[in-house]
């Protein structure tokens, strides 16, 4: 470029240049790695007699879709981030359980570590038998005061002992006018929000459908914080459980930049960008060490001690080595880390290319996510926007050169621009930003040594159509839950709940060989016989794929269970000792569908055995 | 790390003849630039550490001395040292014993003498791969009687073959990528033959490309390469390239359908495989550390207890669940075993690249000598090619390992065609992150004069050059063709120091003063290139050292060429706070009063650091990567 063209953003960025030298040294600390301090999320559920009437029988109420989606909230809590500090309180109740014995409101759970015992709690008040058993142990109260709700709220916030870091409200409900008649209540509700915001305190609606629907200008957008208005997301009243899962999902995890960083695009015009992981493996937890006698976790200590004389060795009677060809090449440990030494965190601008030459099969690793971060360069935002604007409409993508961390070594990076995107309940499925994928360098490729090619004929490429055509479905990211860790998450639950055995975790990797065969019919053999000769085994030498099939099939649990067995632990009640596999096969026998969860096999089961 | 299975069987053989030393004035011979990639190359085997075996041999040598040798069949042909294990010794024979010859030899006749020695020494041992790398310039004549014999017999017996020249030969294309634009091709330099060179070379080059061809097709164009393309790019070198394990499996299509494949990993992350150990800072021996591990209980004296007191144990939230490892072997996810199963098939656009992850890219080609397999899995990939559909795939490894869901889509080339198979998330690994809005956002929103300040900006640092005639694009910065410079660094350790080494090899005369000085400047440029003071400090060190060698050694003009490009090179790379260091410390160039060799005066040589007028310079120029990593190294 021209230094004309670009006078424009110089002058732009003239009193930049102060601040950030300032900036610095906190951008080499290296970004929010240090975080410190617990999310805390209290979960407001309305608990008025509304909550509890559904518009059609199939249709969950409300209030379930409420419980089951806190749930699901504390079962990724306990997987993902298990200090952060949860809560749930109801309103509108009869009973009263608060600190400051306010008329309506029922703590169910004071803030604190999502636990097997607060799930269980939970699951009490699901379906129609939570319904009953809500009216038996709460009951629906005939008035409340939001200003006290809030109230409760904020004390259960400032009961807690812990750093806290990020403060939210959670408010399930679908009345939008609560205090239509009472413009004082209405008024002090509006102050007390406004009393939780000045404290940093979020408060998010999370409107649920109603008859005629849910109108927010009656009471609530005074109510809700201006944040939302601010970053430009309008939720729809949810009326599907899918809908409002996503919803809290999205408000529930708070954002953590990796790093922040400086884009340079050339000698004088830089802004500074944030970098997130959107995909990032989740792992099993580490196991942690436990003294025998007490179950208490222990500490590890390591310490580095010379054999020959036994005294401890500091870091710096240490030197690092390596040995070539019989030749020891030694440094100090700083100086192994200078050699991985080459820029200062950032991004060089070297280049654009058109979009189409970004080759998909040149995957390195996981791609980022690069945002603006204003914090640090004022008007970071107006100039990544423009180049965000520019890229997509030119149909480029921006070639930097990328260090992450001091002493790590440089990679290419493409910023490949992403436009934000919201589906139709306006909730946002891809941010604006850049995707930073990770470009390999010769050194990562390796040469294959492929196969010669046969070209199938015009005939065989088109029975194949048929068959891709057959077995067309629609991905999504979200589709496919991680078998192991389901499965070791199933296990924690049940031996932190005593249970006798643990709930298969289903595994929705395995392909649906059934359902395919049926939909594929005939097209297979066709194909075959197609490609084929007559005598070809495409199994090989071992038919290791029957024998897959047969110790699959034995596999299954042969239980046979008589009815008069069954009817016999229905009724006394035993019917829970039965194991999960056995319990499906009974369900299949009598043709029932029994869901996935044990106690939903039960259910079905108890319930077509009393019903005969 | 070495592995037996990956063991290769490398010949150098390299043209020692006559023209190999003709050399344009200030520029290296053939010879030279020759040995230089060959050091490279044995360095990095060397540092490898594999258990690779490499022979020399040289052609248009004064006398002969080969196993064919007979009459005056294979004449000027020497077997300089036979298969074994590369070392300091053959560093340290390729920088001085070997000589440039006064005759000329048959490069035909050398590789089959290459070729015996690949079969006779490889004989009872197992080596994965046998490969010949050809350093000639082409220009002694060759008797092609045998060239068809020749092919047929390194076809036959898996050898390849490399070829380095002094100059590019025309390339067309790349490899021909479809699915991602058949009109683009890899940027390889002038298409058209080098200016200057003679009929005999000429003849060589399309000798060669006929070899190439017929040993690779299309492909084997590729591994004829330039001196000053392999001095860049050290991976040329078919052997310093991994080679993948092959995968064997089943790739199903519901219960019935099967295709036999085997799979590559073709693309993944490389890294620095030696680490460091730790040593006594005083005898450095690693034998004398130990390191150890102790438990304690979390009271005030922090009490110890045995590994054997304690149990495994899990959190599952506020709860801590132990849960031992005979438990949870006996109760984790099982898998049933390697497999290559289709769940079902989706247009390719709802597979974004923003979800790919894992480690590793795999090719899933069809079963080796299986045609039906061959077929049927063509069918699959032209489907999906057509359709503009992906495959979603459970794929397991072993039963050891645990399940992965990835896409597999498909890739088609001239001379293959595969299933790319790449990791996507579980929904476990997504994290659903909501931002705020850039569009109708008064703060963020841009004015007109600054989006087209934005759009001049994309087309002024256009890395692509478009033929509209032709309608291709030319990839100018070919990232993917860009060695990993942390792998450089290692392979010069030496680069701790630079100034020091640099004035033991020119005084012990390790290496002759061009070739330290060549070394040393590299370094520079390495340096500045950090653009980290720190890095600035220990330039200036080295062209301190080097002015004042090059004055004990009469190189005074090296010094002077070497100080003139890099003030240019300061200037297009905007160091300005480099040359502030340069002028501060008043490292000019050499006067005649230093050094009688030298034509320059006091006064030009303060004029020298005297600040330009034309201070402003172009600053688009700082973006032409391409072209200028060796420009200061080619004015000398």
């Amino acid at each position: 470029m021209s230094s004309n063209n670009m006078s424009g953003w110089e002058s732009y960025y003239k009193n930049e240049g102060d601040e950030e030298e300032e900036q610095e040294e906190g951008l080499e600390a290296g970004g929010d790695y240090s975080y410190s301090g617990r999310d805390s999320l209290i979960f407001l559920v309305d608990a008025s007699r509304a909550m509890f009437e559904s518009q059609d029988e199939d249709e969950l109420t409300p209030f379930d879709m409420s419980i089951q989606c806190i749930r699901s909230v504390y079962t990724n809590k306990i997987i993902s981030s298990n200090r952060d500090l949860l809560a749930v309180v109801f309103y509108g109740t009869k009973k009263d359980k608060n600190s400051v014995n306010f008329k309506n409101i029922y703590v169910l759970q004071e803030l604190d570590n999502p636990g097997v015992k607060r799930v269980q709690e939970l699951d009490k008040f699901k379906g129609q038998e939570g319904k009953k058993y809500f009216e038996d142990q709460i009951g629906h109260g005939s008035d409340y005061s939001l200003s006290e709700v809030l109230w409760v709220c904020a004390n259960l916030f400032s009961d807690v002992q812990f750093k806290m870091s990020h403060k939210r409200i959670m408010l399930f409900t679908n009345e939008d006018d609560p205090h239509g008649d009472d413009s004082a209540k209405a008024s002090r509700a509006r102050t007390k929000a406004g009393d939780l915001r000045d404290t940093g305190i979020f408060l998010d609606l999370m409107h649920l459908k109603k008859r005629g629907g849910f109108d927010t200008s009656l009471f609530y957008r005074d109510v809700i914080i201006a944040e939302n208005e601010d970053i430009g997301i309008h939720f729809e009243e949810s009326s599907k459980l899918e809908d409002l899962l996503r919803k809290v999902r999205a408000k529930e995890t708070r954002k953590r930049v990796l790093s922040r960083l400086k884009l340079k695009l050339n000698k004088d015009v830089t802004l500074t960008v944030g970098i997130y992981n959107m995909v990032q493996k989740a792992y099993r937890p580490p196991p942690v060490r436990l003294y025998r006698e007490t179950n208490e976790p222990v500490k590890t200590k390591t310490r580095t001690f010379n054999v020959n004389t036994g005294s401890l060795l500091l870091p710096s009677d240490t030197k690092r080595s390596q040995t070539y060809s019989h030749r020891q090449i030694v440094l100090e440990k700083e100086e192994t880390e200078e050699l991985k030494r080459f820029d200062e965190p950032g991004f060089i601008l070297i280049g654009f290319k058109p979009l189409m030459m970004l080759k998909k099969h040149h995957y390195l690793r996981h791609s980022l996510f690069v945002y603006p971060e204003e914090s640090l360069i004022n008007g970071s935002s107006t100039l990544f926007s423009a180049l965000l604007t520019k890229c997509l409409e030119k149909e480029v993508m921006a070639v930097c050169r990328y260090t992450p961390r001091r002493n790590s070594p440089p990679c290419f990076v493409a910023l490949v621009p992403q436009e934000e995107e919201l589906d139709d309940q306006k909730i946002q499925v891809a941010p604006p930003g850049f995707q930073l994928v990770f470009l390999p360098y010769a050194d990562d490729k390796r040469k294959v040594p492929f196969t010669e090619k046969v070209m199938a004929n015009p005939e065989q490429v088109d029975k194949m159509k048929a068959i891709v055509q057959k077995l067309r479905f629609k991905y999504r990211s979200d589709s496919f839950e991680n078998p192991v860790l389901q499965q070791h998450f199933r296990n924690m639950e049940a031996l932190a709940l005593d249970l006798m055995e643990p709930e298969q975790a289903v595994d929705l990797t395995l392909p649906k060989t059934e359902v395919m065969d049926k939909r594929l019919g005939s097209l297979v053999d066709e194909f075959k016989e197609l490609v084929y000769p007559p005598d070809y085994n495409p199994e090989g030498k071992v038919t290791k794929r029957k024998k897959d099939d047969e110790s699959y099939g034995s596999k299954r649990p042969k239980v046979e269970l008589s009815e008069e067995e069954l009817k016999a632990h229905v009724s006394k009640g035993t019917l829970g000792k039965l194991t999960v596999p056995a319990l499906k096969e009974a369900c299949r026998m009598y043709g029932l569908k029994g869901g996935l969860k044990k106690q939903e096999l039960l259910d079905v089961l108890t319930e077509h055995f009393q019903k005969a | 790390m070495a592995r037996s299975w990956d063991k290769a069987a490398v010949v150098l053989c390299m043209d020692v003849g006559l023209a190999m030393s003709n050399s344009f004035p200030d520029e290296e011979s053939p010879f030279e630039l020759a040995k230089k990639v060959m050091t490279m190359f044995v360095q990095r085997q060397v540092f490898a550490e594999n258990k690779d075996e490499v022979a020399l041999v040289l052609f248009g040598t004064d006398g002969t001395e080969n196993a064919l040798a007979a009459g005056d069949q294979y004449q000027n042909i020497t077997v300089h040292r036979h298969l074994m294990c590369p070392d300091f010794d053959l560093l340290e024979d390729i920088e001085s014993k070997i000589q440039p010859g006064s005759q000329q030899a048959d490069l035909l006749d050398a590789l089959i003498v290459c070729m015996d020695l690949i079969q006779e020494e490889t004989l009872g041992k197992k080596f994965e791969k046998r490969h010949i790398e050809v350093f000639t310039d082409l220009s002694s004549p060759f008797s092609r009687d045998q060239l068809d014999i020749i092919i047929h017999n390194l076809k036959k017996s898996g050898i390849s073959l490399q070829f380095f020249l002094p100059f590019p030969i025309g390339k067309q294309g790349g490899t021909g990528d479809r699915g991602d634009g058949s009109l683009l091709s890899d940027h390889h330099g002038p298409s058209f033959p080098p200016k200057g060179i003679t009929e005999q070379q000429k003849e060589g080059i399309q000798m060669v490309k006929k070899v190439m061809m017929s040993l690779e097709g299309e492909d084997g164009l590729e591994e004829i390469y330039s001196f000053s393309e392999a001095l860049r790019q050290l991976c040329v070198f078919k052997k310093t390239e991994r080679r993948s394990m092959p995968w064997s499996c089943q790739l199903t299509i519901g219960s019935n359908l099967s295709i036999k494949i085997v799979a590559y990993k073709s693309i993944t992350q490389e890294k620095v495989k030696k680490c460091w150990t730790v040593v006594d800072a005083r005898t450095l021996k690693k034998e004398a550390i130990q390191k150890e591990t102790v438990y304690c209980l979390n009271d005030d004296d922090e009490t110890e207890v045995s590994k054997e007191d304690t149990i495994q144990g899990f959190r599952y939230g506020s709860d801590i669940i132990p849960f031992s490892k005979v438990d949870e072997e006996q109760m984790k996810y099982k898998s049933e075993g390697k497999c290559f199963s289709v769940l079902g098939f989706c247009r390719s656009s709802q597979v974004h690249m923003k979800y790919f992850m894992g480690n590793q890219v795999l090719k899933v080609f069809a079963a080796k000598d299986d045609e039906a397999a061959a077929v049927a899995l063509s069918s699959l990939i032209h489907a999906l090619d057509e359709l503009d559909m992906v495959a979603v795939v459970r794929y397991v490894y072993n039963e050891k390992t645990n399940p992965q869901v990835g896409v597999a889509f498909p890739l088609i080339k001239d001379a293959y065609e595969c299933l790319v198979y790449i990791q996507l998330p579980f929904m476990e690994d997504l994290r659903q992150y909501m931002f705020p809005s850039l569009k109708n956002n008064r703060k963020c929103t841009p004015t007109e004069a600054q989006l087209s300040a934005v759009d001049a900006l994309i087309d002024s640092m256009s890395l692509v050059q478009k033929d509209e005639e032709e309608g291709t694009i030319e990839d100018l910065f070919p990232t993917s063709k860009i060695p990993n410079p942390q792998f450089q660094r290692l392979f010069q350790v030496g680069s701790v120091n630079p100034a020091e080494n640099f004035r033991v090899l020119v005084r012990q005369k390790k290496a002759t003063f061009e070739e330290a000085s060549h070394q040393l400047i590299n370094h520079i440029e390495q340096f500045l290139d950090t653009n980290e003071t720190l890095y600035f400090m220990k330039s200036m060190d080295c062209i301190k050292a080097f002015r004042e060698e090059a004055i004990q050694f009469s190189e005074e003009q090296r010094f002077n060429n070497f100080l003139k490009a890099l003030r240019d090179k300061v200037e297009v790379k905007q160091l300005n706070h480099f040359w502030e260091i340069v002028v501060h410390d008043g490292v000019t160039l050499i006067t005649k009063d230093e050094a009688p060799g030298s034509s320059v005066t006091t006064e030009e040589a303060k004029k020298f650091l005297a600040p330009k007028e034309n201070a402003n310079a172009d600053s688009a120029a700082a973006f032409e990567e391409g072209g200028d990593v060796d420009d200061l190294l080619e004015l000398i």
